[in-house]
């Protein structure tokens, strides 16, 4: 009867982990399955201000033009010309990313116009240019 | 002496379950730490599609912006806010019409950002981006 009542007592002493396991395991999953890695231009850039600008949704490409007209993709300096290029790399490895071209208020637009080109003939499925609220 | 055998045995049913856990966690910090949540606003370029044939009752609204960056509109030098206004005045004209920006190369993107976005303002069917040669 002795034995009997010890057991029972270290029974009851365990905590049970099985609901703070329940959260984890969802946690995890969600972390897993939100996870976008996300290719960062690597150049801080003033955007222009607009008004009518929507969230941008499935990001997965971030090219930067600066003010000099330097263009920037994947913690690199490019040349334009290879914009393509890089942009179908990158797409390779996520299909359904969208691209956000950075350009600075300063920047020239044909410079604009010739990245915008480029990842066109890329075939990513959108593009827009980043902005600011007013 | 029975009941402590009986006892050993149950606990060695038990599946341990630390070093996967300790696994789970240190995967749950990974995605924890590198999860980046990209909150960027943008304009949607549109993409002109040559396959549609383009309806022929809609007319293309011009505005161009030269070099020097002054914005015109139907042979008249204009103001970046003064676009909506002649925008909507166009569309009110002939309903469905798309707005067609021209750019010189040397000019500042901030105004053809700025002219795209009092165009959508306006509310023009499509806005979409051109060369000026």
């Amino acid at each position: 009867m002795g034995a009997r009542l010890a057991q029972k007592e270290k029974d009851e002493a365990a905590v049970d982990m099985t609901p703070m396991l329940d959260i984890v395991f969802i946690m995890l999953i969600f972390f897993i399955v939100t996870a976008t890695f996300v290719k960062q231009s690597g150049l801080e850039v003033i955007r222009p201000p607009a008004e009518t600008a929507e969230d941008q949704r499935r990001v997965s490409i971030l090219i930067a033009v600066g003010d000099g007209g330097e263009v920037w993709m994947d913690n690199k300096e490019v040349d334009v010309r290879s914009v393509r290029a890089g942009v179908e790399k990158l797409l390779a490895e996520n299909p359904l990313g969208s691209v956000v071209i950075q350009a600075d208020t300063k920047s020239k637009s044909g410079i604009l116009m010739q990245v915008m080109d480029q990842v066109r003939q890329a075939g990513a499925p959108g593009t827009a240019i980043a902005t600011e609220k007013d | 002496m029975t009941a402590r055998r009986h006892k050993a045995g149950q606990d060695e049913a038990e599946v341990d379950m630390t070093p996967m856990l300790d696994i789970v966690f240190i995967m749950l910090i990974f995605f924890i730490v590198t999860a980046t949540f990209v909150n960027e606003r943008g304009l949607d370029v549109t993409r002109p599609d040559s396959e549609d044939p383009p309806p022929t009752k809609a007319v293309t609204i011009l505005v161009s912006i030269s070099a020097a960056g002054v914005i015109s509109m139907e042979g008249r030098d204009i103001d970046v806010r003064a676009v909506r206004a002649n925008v909507e005045r166009l569309i009110a004209e002939n309903p469905d019409s798309s707005v067609v920006v021209q750019s010189h190369p040397l000019s500042e993107s901030h105004l053809m950002v700025g002219v795209m976005d009092q165009a959508r303002l306006a509310g023009a069917a499509g806005v979409s981006i051109a060369e000026l040669n």
